[in-house]
Protein backbone atom coordinates (compact mmCIF):
# COMPACT_ATOMS: atom_id res chain seq x y z
CA UNK A 1 0.00 0.00 0.00
CA UNK A 2 1.24 3.41 -0.61
CA UNK A 3 2.09 5.44 2.54
CA UNK A 4 1.87 8.80 1.08
CA UNK A 5 1.60 11.69 3.22
CA UNK A 6 -0.68 15.03 2.44
CA UNK A 7 0.44 18.03 3.63
CA UNK A 8 -2.58 20.66 3.13
CA UNK A 9 -1.79 24.00 1.99
CA UNK A 10 -4.70 26.44 2.96
CA UNK A 11 -3.65 29.73 1.69
CA UNK A 12 -1.63 32.48 2.54
CA UNK A 13 0.36 31.94 6.00
CA UNK A 14 1.37 28.31 6.06
CA UNK A 15 4.61 27.14 6.84
CA UNK A 16 4.92 24.39 4.91
CA UNK A 17 8.24 24.02 3.93
CA UNK A 18 9.31 23.49 7.01
CA UNK A 19 7.03 19.75 7.34
CA UNK A 20 7.86 18.74 3.98
CA UNK A 21 11.79 18.59 4.66
CA UNK A 22 11.19 17.54 8.06
CA UNK A 23 8.97 14.08 7.12
CA UNK A 24 10.91 13.79 4.26
CA UNK A 25 13.76 13.41 6.80
CA UNK A 26 12.05 11.09 8.81
CA UNK A 27 11.87 8.82 5.43
CA UNK A 28 8.30 9.78 4.40
CA UNK A 29 6.94 10.41 0.79
CA UNK A 30 5.45 13.89 0.78
CA UNK A 31 2.13 15.20 -1.64
CA UNK A 32 1.34 19.28 -1.25
CA UNK A 33 -2.25 19.61 -1.39
CA UNK A 34 -3.76 22.64 -2.81
CA UNK A 35 -6.61 21.77 -4.03
CA UNK A 36 -9.45 19.49 -3.42
CA UNK A 37 -8.99 17.10 -6.10
CA UNK A 38 -5.46 16.77 -4.84
CA UNK A 39 -6.68 14.58 -1.81
CA UNK A 40 -6.72 11.47 -4.00
CA UNK A 41 -4.06 9.03 -3.29
CA UNK A 42 -2.41 10.25 0.06
CA UNK A 43 -2.73 7.44 2.87
CA UNK A 44 -2.12 9.80 5.94
CA UNK A 45 -2.88 13.63 6.25
CA UNK A 46 -0.65 16.64 7.97
CA UNK A 47 -2.22 19.73 8.82
CA UNK A 48 0.04 22.14 9.51
CA UNK A 49 -0.33 25.84 11.37
CA UNK A 50 0.85 29.25 11.47
CA UNK A 51 -1.76 31.88 10.98
CA UNK A 52 -4.87 32.42 13.05
CA UNK A 53 -8.08 29.92 13.26
CA UNK A 54 -10.42 32.30 12.19
CA UNK A 55 -8.88 33.49 8.85
CA UNK A 56 -7.89 29.52 8.38
CA UNK A 57 -11.60 28.43 8.57
CA UNK A 58 -12.42 31.26 6.31
CA UNK A 59 -9.78 30.13 3.71
CA UNK A 60 -10.64 26.71 3.93
CA UNK A 61 -14.51 27.62 3.36
CA UNK A 62 -13.40 29.81 0.58
CA UNK A 63 -11.27 27.22 -1.14
CA UNK A 64 -14.16 24.60 -0.21
CA UNK A 65 -12.30 22.20 1.78
CA UNK A 66 -13.72 22.57 4.74
CA UNK A 67 -16.10 19.24 4.20
CA UNK A 68 -13.58 17.43 2.38
CA UNK A 69 -10.90 17.98 4.91
CA UNK A 70 -13.58 16.38 7.47
CA UNK A 71 -14.73 13.37 5.74
CA UNK A 72 -10.68 12.93 5.43
CA UNK A 73 -9.65 13.16 8.58
CA UNK A 74 -12.74 10.90 9.63
CA UNK A 75 -10.89 8.33 7.06
CA UNK A 76 -6.99 8.64 7.56
CA UNK A 77 -4.61 9.13 9.74
CA UNK A 78 -4.51 12.99 10.51
CA UNK A 79 -1.85 15.26 12.50
CA UNK A 80 -2.50 18.40 13.40
CA UNK A 81 0.41 20.82 14.09
CA UNK A 82 -0.01 23.91 16.59
CA UNK A 83 -3.07 25.75 14.52
CA UNK A 84 -3.77 22.62 12.70
CA UNK A 85 -4.82 21.06 15.52
CA UNK A 86 -6.55 23.95 16.93
CA UNK A 87 -8.88 24.02 13.97
CA UNK A 88 -9.86 20.50 15.09
CA UNK A 89 -11.83 22.15 18.27
CA UNK A 90 -15.54 22.63 17.58
CA UNK A 91 -14.98 26.31 18.20
CA UNK A 92 -12.25 28.69 18.24
CA UNK A 93 -11.60 32.36 20.20
CA UNK A 94 -9.25 34.28 17.95
CA UNK A 95 -10.28 37.05 17.05
CA UNK A 96 -14.10 36.49 17.62
CA UNK A 97 -15.70 33.15 17.74
CA UNK A 98 -15.59 30.57 14.99
CA UNK A 99 -16.53 27.09 14.49
CA UNK A 100 -14.01 24.35 13.74
CA UNK A 101 -14.05 21.09 12.25
CA UNK A 102 -15.64 19.91 15.34
CA UNK A 103 -13.59 16.59 15.70
CA UNK A 104 -13.31 17.20 19.43
CA UNK A 105 -15.26 18.05 21.58
CA UNK A 106 -13.53 21.31 22.60
CA UNK A 107 -12.48 24.82 22.07
CA UNK A 108 -9.83 27.12 21.46
CA UNK A 109 -8.96 30.09 23.85
CA UNK A 110 -6.22 32.37 24.48
CA UNK A 111 -3.54 31.49 27.47
CA UNK A 112 -5.19 32.01 30.86
CA UNK A 113 -1.57 32.60 32.38
CA UNK A 114 -0.11 34.93 34.46
CA UNK A 115 2.82 35.11 32.31
CA UNK A 116 4.53 35.83 29.48
CA UNK A 117 2.48 35.01 26.29
CA UNK A 118 2.96 33.63 23.55
CA UNK A 119 4.51 30.82 25.14
CA UNK A 120 7.89 30.51 23.14
CA UNK A 121 10.44 27.48 23.58
CA UNK A 122 11.75 23.84 24.47
CA UNK A 123 9.52 22.37 26.97
CA UNK A 124 8.62 18.77 28.50
CA UNK A 125 6.00 16.89 27.24
CA UNK A 126 3.90 14.62 30.03
CA UNK A 127 2.83 11.66 28.79
CA UNK A 128 -1.03 11.06 30.67
CA UNK A 129 -2.16 8.16 27.82
CA UNK A 130 0.66 7.01 25.15
CA UNK A 131 0.07 6.39 21.87
CA UNK A 132 1.98 5.11 19.10
CA UNK A 133 2.85 9.27 17.46
CA UNK A 134 4.30 9.32 20.95
CA UNK A 135 5.92 6.20 20.85
CA UNK A 136 9.42 6.28 22.61
CA UNK A 137 9.07 10.11 23.23
CA UNK A 138 7.21 10.01 26.78
CA UNK A 139 9.69 12.52 28.08
CA UNK A 140 11.01 14.61 25.95
CA UNK A 141 10.86 18.20 24.95
CA UNK A 142 9.46 19.83 21.75
CA UNK A 143 9.48 23.51 20.61
CA UNK A 144 6.23 25.40 21.86
CA UNK A 145 5.47 29.08 19.99
CA UNK A 146 1.94 30.01 20.55
CA UNK A 147 -0.60 32.01 22.29
CA UNK A 148 -3.95 30.02 22.41
CA UNK A 149 -4.55 26.95 23.94
CA UNK A 150 -7.08 23.84 23.15
CA UNK A 151 -8.90 22.67 26.20
CA UNK A 152 -10.76 19.47 26.22
CA UNK A 153 -11.82 17.19 29.25
CA UNK A 154 -11.11 13.62 26.93
CA UNK A 155 -8.70 12.55 24.86
CA UNK A 156 -5.77 14.40 26.44
CA UNK A 157 -2.17 12.41 25.36
CA UNK A 158 0.26 15.03 27.31
CA UNK A 159 0.66 17.74 28.79
CA UNK A 160 3.25 20.23 29.38
CA UNK A 161 3.81 23.09 32.32
CA UNK A 162 4.37 26.30 31.70
CA UNK A 163 5.24 29.20 34.63
CA UNK A 164 3.10 26.58 36.65
CA UNK A 165 0.48 26.00 34.09
CA UNK A 166 -0.28 23.05 32.98
CA UNK A 167 -1.54 23.11 29.00
CA UNK A 168 -2.82 20.10 27.05
CA UNK A 169 0.60 19.66 24.36
CA UNK A 170 -0.92 16.62 22.66
CA UNK A 171 -4.57 14.96 21.78
CA UNK A 172 -5.80 11.80 20.38
CA UNK A 173 -8.70 10.36 19.31
CA UNK A 174 -8.57 7.15 17.34
CA UNK A 175 -6.58 7.88 14.43
CA UNK A 176 -6.33 11.62 14.61
CA UNK A 177 -3.79 13.24 16.45
CA UNK A 178 -3.09 16.97 17.53
CA UNK A 179 0.28 18.41 19.07
CA UNK A 180 0.55 21.99 20.18
CA UNK A 181 4.13 21.65 19.42
CA UNK A 182 6.05 22.09 16.59
CA UNK A 183 7.79 18.54 16.03
CA UNK A 184 9.20 20.07 12.30
CA UNK A 185 11.31 22.73 14.83
CA UNK A 186 12.46 20.29 17.57
CA UNK A 187 15.67 18.73 16.43
CA UNK A 188 15.95 14.99 16.56
CA UNK A 189 12.65 14.10 18.41
CA UNK A 190 10.45 15.97 15.84
CA UNK A 191 12.10 13.84 13.06
CA UNK A 192 11.21 10.86 15.59
CA UNK A 193 8.20 11.61 15.81
CA UNK A 194 6.91 11.89 12.38
CA UNK A 195 8.49 8.59 11.70
CA UNK A 196 6.22 7.47 13.98
CA UNK A 197 3.29 9.21 12.18
CA UNK A 198 4.66 7.73 8.92
CA UNK A 199 4.95 3.96 10.60
CA UNK A 200 1.01 4.12 11.97
CA UNK B 1 10.52 26.85 31.53
CA UNK B 2 13.96 26.23 29.70
CA UNK B 3 16.27 29.62 29.06
CA UNK B 4 16.44 29.69 24.76
CA UNK B 5 20.08 29.77 24.03
CA UNK B 6 20.11 31.16 20.00
CA UNK B 7 22.73 32.02 17.44
CA UNK B 8 22.75 35.37 15.58
CA UNK B 9 24.24 35.15 12.56
CA UNK B 10 24.60 38.72 10.75
CA UNK B 11 24.69 38.79 7.60
CA UNK B 12 26.08 40.52 5.00
CA UNK B 13 25.27 38.16 1.98
CA UNK B 14 26.64 36.17 0.48
CA UNK B 15 28.32 35.96 3.95
CA UNK B 16 28.47 35.80 7.61
CA UNK B 17 30.18 38.83 9.45
CA UNK B 18 30.64 40.07 13.14
CA UNK B 19 30.70 43.72 13.66
CA UNK B 20 32.32 45.06 16.78
CA UNK B 21 30.03 47.65 18.41
CA UNK B 22 27.93 47.51 15.17
CA UNK B 23 31.20 48.82 13.25
CA UNK B 24 33.57 46.99 10.95
CA UNK B 25 32.31 43.76 9.31
CA UNK B 26 34.62 40.72 9.58
CA UNK B 27 33.90 38.06 7.25
CA UNK B 28 33.18 34.82 9.29
CA UNK B 29 31.68 32.14 7.03
CA UNK B 30 28.95 30.47 5.35
CA UNK B 31 25.26 31.31 6.44
CA UNK B 32 24.59 27.59 5.46
CA UNK B 33 27.39 25.78 6.94
CA UNK B 34 27.47 27.93 9.95
CA UNK B 35 23.73 27.32 10.78
CA UNK B 36 24.07 23.75 10.38
CA UNK B 37 27.18 23.52 12.36
CA UNK B 38 25.23 25.50 15.44
CA UNK B 39 21.96 23.29 14.77
CA UNK B 40 24.79 20.11 15.21
CA UNK B 41 26.53 21.89 18.52
CA UNK B 42 22.73 21.82 20.35
CA UNK B 43 21.69 25.62 19.11
CA UNK B 44 17.46 26.37 20.28
CA UNK B 45 16.87 28.77 17.50
CA UNK B 46 18.64 30.66 14.72
CA UNK B 47 18.42 34.24 14.10
CA UNK B 48 19.50 35.59 10.80
CA UNK B 49 19.70 39.30 10.35
CA UNK B 50 20.84 40.74 6.63
CA UNK B 51 22.61 43.75 8.16
CA UNK B 52 22.93 45.81 5.07
CA UNK B 53 19.81 45.71 3.19
CA UNK B 54 17.52 48.03 5.17
CA UNK B 55 21.66 50.19 5.32
CA UNK B 56 21.91 50.15 1.29
CA UNK B 57 18.34 49.69 0.33
CA UNK B 58 19.01 46.63 -1.15
CA UNK B 59 16.66 43.81 -1.84
CA UNK B 60 16.29 40.30 0.40
CA UNK B 61 18.16 37.41 -0.95
CA UNK B 62 15.80 35.09 -0.59
CA UNK B 63 18.08 32.14 -2.17
CA UNK B 64 20.14 31.92 0.71
CA UNK B 65 17.74 32.55 3.34
CA UNK B 66 16.37 29.66 1.91
CA UNK B 67 18.95 27.27 1.44
CA UNK B 68 20.00 28.14 4.82
CA UNK B 69 16.55 27.20 6.30
CA UNK B 70 17.00 23.58 4.27
CA UNK B 71 17.74 20.99 6.85
CA UNK B 72 17.49 23.41 10.39
CA UNK B 73 15.14 21.49 12.49
CA UNK B 74 15.06 24.26 14.91
CA UNK B 75 13.13 27.69 14.73
CA UNK B 76 14.54 30.03 12.30
CA UNK B 77 13.57 33.51 12.57
CA UNK B 78 14.94 36.13 9.69
CA UNK B 79 15.26 39.96 9.25
CA UNK B 80 17.13 42.44 8.20
CA UNK B 81 15.10 44.95 5.00
CA UNK B 82 11.21 43.90 5.05
CA UNK B 83 9.04 46.33 4.43
CA UNK B 84 6.02 44.89 3.42
CA UNK B 85 3.54 41.98 4.14
CA UNK B 86 4.47 39.91 0.78
CA UNK B 87 8.04 40.13 2.17
CA UNK B 88 6.91 38.35 5.72
CA UNK B 89 4.80 35.87 3.38
CA UNK B 90 7.49 34.85 1.17
CA UNK B 91 10.30 34.88 4.26
CA UNK B 92 7.72 32.11 6.12
CA UNK B 93 7.17 30.60 2.55
CA UNK B 94 10.78 29.66 2.01
CA UNK B 95 11.49 28.62 5.72
CA UNK B 96 11.35 31.01 8.16
CA UNK B 97 9.29 30.37 11.60
CA UNK B 98 9.49 33.74 12.60
CA UNK B 99 10.23 37.68 10.77
CA UNK B 100 12.07 40.19 12.45
CA UNK B 101 11.38 43.56 11.80
CA UNK B 102 13.28 47.22 12.95
CA UNK B 103 13.96 50.00 10.75
CA UNK B 104 10.97 49.78 8.64
CA UNK B 105 8.55 49.72 11.42
CA UNK B 106 10.01 52.61 13.57
CA UNK B 107 11.31 54.54 10.30
CA UNK B 108 8.97 54.54 8.16
CA UNK B 109 5.52 52.76 9.29
CA UNK B 110 4.81 51.02 12.93
CA UNK B 111 1.16 50.00 11.40
CA UNK B 112 3.46 46.69 9.80
CA UNK B 113 3.99 45.05 13.36
CA UNK B 114 -0.35 45.45 13.60
CA UNK B 115 -1.06 44.52 10.71
CA UNK B 116 1.96 41.14 9.94
CA UNK B 117 0.74 40.21 13.75
CA UNK B 118 -3.07 40.13 12.35
CA UNK B 119 -2.25 38.19 9.20
CA UNK B 120 0.71 35.71 10.76
CA UNK B 121 -0.36 35.45 14.45
CA UNK B 122 1.95 37.66 16.89
CA UNK B 123 3.93 34.90 17.76
CA UNK B 124 5.70 35.13 14.05
CA UNK B 125 6.49 38.96 15.05
CA UNK B 126 10.36 39.85 16.23
CA UNK B 127 10.66 43.34 17.24
CA UNK B 128 14.59 43.50 16.93
CA UNK B 129 15.07 46.45 18.87
CA UNK B 130 19.36 47.80 18.50
CA UNK B 131 19.57 50.82 21.65
CA UNK B 132 22.38 52.76 22.54
CA UNK B 133 22.80 54.75 25.98
CA UNK B 134 23.46 58.09 25.94
CA UNK B 135 23.47 59.16 29.60
CA UNK B 136 20.76 57.57 30.69
CA UNK B 137 18.83 57.92 27.67
CA UNK B 138 18.38 55.01 25.58
CA UNK B 139 18.30 56.25 22.12
CA UNK B 140 16.78 53.25 19.63
CA UNK B 141 19.10 52.78 16.19
CA UNK B 142 17.89 51.72 13.19
CA UNK B 143 19.52 50.38 10.06
CA UNK B 144 22.36 48.13 12.11
CA UNK B 145 22.75 50.70 14.73
CA UNK B 146 23.86 53.28 12.08
CA UNK B 147 20.64 56.21 12.29
CA UNK B 148 19.94 57.37 15.67
CA UNK B 149 15.68 57.60 15.56
CA UNK B 150 15.23 59.74 18.62
CA UNK B 151 12.77 57.77 19.83
CA UNK B 152 13.38 56.46 23.72
CA UNK B 153 13.71 52.61 24.08
CA UNK B 154 10.70 52.18 26.87
CA UNK B 155 8.18 53.99 24.58
CA UNK B 156 9.26 52.45 21.75
CA UNK B 157 9.00 49.07 23.51
CA UNK B 158 5.38 49.99 24.89
CA UNK B 159 3.87 50.79 21.07
CA UNK B 160 5.36 47.78 19.60
CA UNK B 161 3.78 45.89 22.40
CA UNK B 162 0.53 47.37 22.26
CA UNK B 163 0.93 46.74 18.20
CA UNK B 164 0.92 43.01 18.56
CA UNK B 165 4.70 42.09 18.64
CA UNK B 166 4.70 38.40 19.28
CA UNK B 167 8.93 39.05 20.74
CA UNK B 168 11.86 40.92 21.50
CA UNK B 169 14.77 41.07 20.38
CA UNK B 170 17.18 43.90 22.45
CA UNK B 171 21.17 44.32 20.70
CA UNK B 172 22.90 47.13 22.41
CA UNK B 173 25.08 48.80 20.44
CA UNK B 174 27.55 50.02 23.04
CA UNK B 175 28.23 46.30 23.91
CA UNK B 176 27.25 44.10 20.75
CA UNK B 177 30.56 42.34 19.67
CA UNK B 178 33.02 43.49 22.47
CA UNK B 179 32.66 40.44 24.60
CA UNK B 180 32.82 42.89 27.63
CA UNK B 181 29.93 41.35 29.14
CA UNK B 182 25.91 42.24 28.66
CA UNK B 183 24.20 45.33 30.30
CA UNK B 184 22.46 43.29 32.49
CA UNK B 185 20.86 46.07 34.28
CA UNK B 186 19.27 47.54 30.49
CA UNK B 187 18.10 43.90 30.05
CA UNK B 188 16.26 43.20 33.82
CA UNK B 189 14.32 46.55 32.89
CA UNK B 190 13.44 45.71 29.43
CA UNK B 191 12.47 42.23 30.57
CA UNK B 192 10.49 43.09 33.25
CA UNK B 193 8.85 45.89 31.43
CA UNK B 194 7.22 43.41 29.14
CA UNK B 195 4.31 40.66 28.91
CA UNK B 196 6.32 39.16 25.95
CA UNK B 197 9.30 37.09 25.48
CA UNK B 198 12.35 39.12 25.22
CA UNK B 199 15.65 37.79 23.53
CA UNK B 200 18.97 39.24 25.12
CA UNK B 201 21.83 39.82 22.48
CA UNK B 202 25.22 41.60 23.11
CA UNK B 203 27.61 40.61 25.54
CA UNK B 204 28.64 37.33 25.87
CA UNK B 205 32.56 37.02 26.59
CA UNK B 206 32.76 34.26 29.36
CA UNK B 207 30.23 31.58 30.47
CA UNK B 208 29.50 33.71 33.11
CA UNK B 209 28.56 36.32 31.36
CA UNK B 210 25.74 34.43 30.34
CA UNK B 211 24.62 32.97 33.78
CA UNK B 212 24.66 36.27 35.10
CA UNK B 213 22.70 37.52 32.55
CA UNK B 214 20.06 34.96 32.91
CA UNK B 215 19.98 34.97 36.60
CA UNK B 216 19.42 38.42 37.23
CA UNK B 217 17.39 39.72 33.84
CA UNK B 218 15.83 36.52 33.45
CA UNK B 219 15.15 36.63 29.66
CA UNK B 220 13.49 34.16 27.71
CA UNK B 221 16.22 33.43 25.24
CA UNK B 222 20.06 34.96 25.10
CA UNK B 223 21.60 35.48 21.61
CA UNK B 224 25.26 34.47 21.19
CA UNK B 225 27.49 35.18 17.86
CA UNK B 226 31.36 35.99 18.82
CA UNK B 227 32.07 33.68 21.65
CA UNK B 228 30.26 30.95 18.87
CA UNK B 229 32.43 32.52 15.45
CA UNK B 230 35.63 32.71 17.10
CA UNK B 231 35.36 29.09 18.96
CA UNK B 232 35.85 30.50 22.18
CA UNK B 233 33.16 27.83 22.93
CA UNK B 234 30.58 25.39 21.73
CA UNK B 235 26.50 25.51 22.27
CA UNK B 236 27.00 22.56 23.77
CA UNK B 237 29.52 23.70 26.38
CA UNK B 238 27.42 26.86 27.37
CA UNK B 239 24.46 24.22 27.84
CA UNK B 240 26.62 22.36 30.27
CA UNK B 241 27.72 25.21 32.09
CA UNK B 242 24.64 26.43 32.47
CA UNK B 243 22.95 23.30 33.39
CA UNK B 244 25.80 22.77 35.83
CA UNK B 245 24.81 25.96 37.69
CA UNK B 246 21.21 25.45 38.33
CA UNK B 247 19.58 27.09 35.01
CA UNK B 248 17.61 25.12 32.76
CA UNK B 249 18.42 24.28 28.93
CA UNK B 250 17.07 22.34 26.91
CA UNK B 251 19.12 19.44 25.67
Amino acid sequence: MSNIIGILNYGIAGNIRSIDMAIKKAGGTVKIINHRDDFIGISKLVIPGVGSFNDTIRELNKNNLFKILKEKINTIPTLGICLGMHILAKVGYEHGKSEGLNIFDSKVRLLNINSKIPHVGFNQIKVIKTNKLLYGLENEEFYFMHSYEFICDYSISSITNYCGYDIISSINKGNVYGVQFHPEKSKEQGIKLFKNFINL
Amino acid sequence: MNVRILVKLEIKPPFVVKPVYFEGLRKVGSPVLLANKYYEQGADEILYIDIVSSLYQRNIVFDIIKETADNLFIPFSVGGGVKTIEDFSELFHIGADKVVINTYAIQNNPNIINAAAKIFGKQAVVVNIEVKEWDHFYECYSDSGKIGTGKELFSWIKEVVDRGAGEILLQSIDRDGAKNGFDIELAKMVVDSVNIPVVISSGAGELKDIKELIEYAKPSGVAISSILHDNDHTIKEIKKYLSDNGIKVSK
